[in-house]
């Protein structure tokens, strides 16, 4: 009895564990159902440029944090310095698009030193 | 004995090993199963690596108007489809999007200037496209500045056409939002006539007049006013603002004792008779009668 128990549970358990990585690791379900603060760090910074963009278009803060906080990313000037910071360190986006973080991390009080060079590139008004 | 026993046993257990190989083996396949349910029940580890395409379709709405925003700065064509595209969807990436527009100018994002300058953006990138949607009819008249400037700063080679309205601002403080450039066509206003005003008995919508608005082919038209009068009161609604339910739904809640009037200002003359609410019978169980009243565009 003890034999079969053992062979059992110790089959279960493995066998789970296989079919955990199996479901999760190896083959994710493509099911359609995500959220955006599940999105990977690049298209969560693509979605924060497009919004940025659309900033400079309307100047409607209030919409545009409304949009950023479908990101779920606690506060979104945080988010919104946080990114522009590192987009600026490590060059990942062009010019234009990290003018226009600054552009709306500056209007939402949060221009740092390290935004300051492109903030100053056209009078203020990148 | 006892012991005797016990050492039979052992020594069985010994002979035949500490393992079943066969219980082992179908437990293993039994226990992969179980894990592989699990996943497919739980869904998606949170990992932080999902692409747009895997989005709720909410989300997926709104990525697609941030699409909309950033070709309305840029003006880059190519850049905007190819990101509506990579958001896989189910149609054409040009109708995706202006389904994602109507949706969401039906769910109350056009409250503020910011939604509308972003359901402006998308009007203006489909509607170069060719293509139409409902979002355009949902916008409100004026705003023409906002739709300007969206042509003006993201006008390419292509050619982008202005959406035009098609009917009087949603909102009375819409209109005093924007400053009029330049002065909108009045478009004719529609016209409806109540009918088919039928009662049903729904225990899971007890007293509730569902009303639908649909053109002469049958097809839901969203965004139309909808008076219900009771007593010296009055409501206005929007056909469209429930998406789940489609473009012509609306609906109103009744209370029991009170008639009920309903018409669509200016568009159409009220019901014949006015509504009210009863007992009725669904099965054995007893509920309060509803309503369903369709105006059809004449």
């Amino acid at each position: 009895m003890l034999r079969f128990a053992r062979s059992l549970v110790l089959g279960l358990l493995l066998g789970a564990i296989f079919g955990l990585y199996l479901g999760w690791i190896q083959f994710p379900s493509q099911t359609r159902n995500r959220n955006m603060r599940d999105m990977s760090q690049r298209y969560r910074d693509d979605y924060t440029v497009m919004i940025a963009a659309g900033y400079a278009l309307a100047r409607d803060l209030e919409g545009a944090i409304e949009r950023l906080q479908r990101l779920e990313t606690g506060d979104v000037g945080d988010h919104v310095q946080d990114r522009t910071e590192r987009v600026i360190r490590t060059s990942a986006r062009s010019l234009d698009d990290i003018r226009l973080l600054v552009r709306l991390a500056n209007d939402m009080g949060r221009l740092t030193p390290a935004m300051e060079p492109f903030w100053d590139l056209s009078g203020g008004d990148p | 004995m006892t012991s005797q026993v016990s050492g039979i046993s052992k020594n069985d257990e010994r002979a035949l090993g500490y393992f079943s190989y066969s219980v082992f083996a179908l437990s293993l396949v039994a226990g992969i199963a179980l894990g592989l349910s699990l996943t497919r029940m739980q869904g998606p580890l949170r990992r932080g690596n999902a692409e747009p395409w895997q989005l709720n379709a909410d989300d997926r709405s709104h990525y697609a108007i941030a699409i909309a925003l950033e070709y309305a700065h840029s003006g880059d064509l190519a850049t905007a489809l190819n990101k509506l595209i990579a958001l896989r969807p189910a149609q054409d990436p040009i109708d995706a999007l202006a389904d994602a527009a109507c949706s969401l100018a039906g769910s109350g994002y056009l409250r503020s200037g910011g939604g509308i300058t972003a359901v402006r953006s998308a009007v203006a990138l489909y509607s170069a496209q060719g293509r139409s949607g409902c979002a355009e009819r949902l916008l409100p008249l004026d705003a023409t500045d906002t739709a300007s400037a969206v042509a003006d700063e993201g006008e390419s080679d292509a050619e982008i056409a202005r959406p035009q309205p098609t009917k009087p601002p949603l909102l009375a403080g819409d209109e005093e939002q924007s400053v009029q450039r330049v002065a909108a066509t009045p478009v004719p206003l529609r016209r409806f006539e109540a009918r088919a005003a039928r009662s049903f008995c729904d225990t899971a919508n007890p007293a509730l007049i569902e009303l639908h608005v649909v053109d002469y082919l049958g097809r839901g038209i969203p965004g139309q006013r909808i008076r219900v009068r009771f007593g010296d009161q009055e409501d206005v609604f929007l056909s469209g603002l429930k998406v789940d339910r489609g473009d012509s739904y609306a609906d109103f809640q009744m209370e029991e004792g009170i008639d009920y009037a309903i018409d669509m200002p200016g568009a159409a003359e009220a019901l014949g008779a006015s509504l009210s609410t009863g007992a009725c019978y669904s099965g054995s169980r007893r509920t309060l009668k509803s309503w369903r009243v369709t105006f059809v565009e004449t």
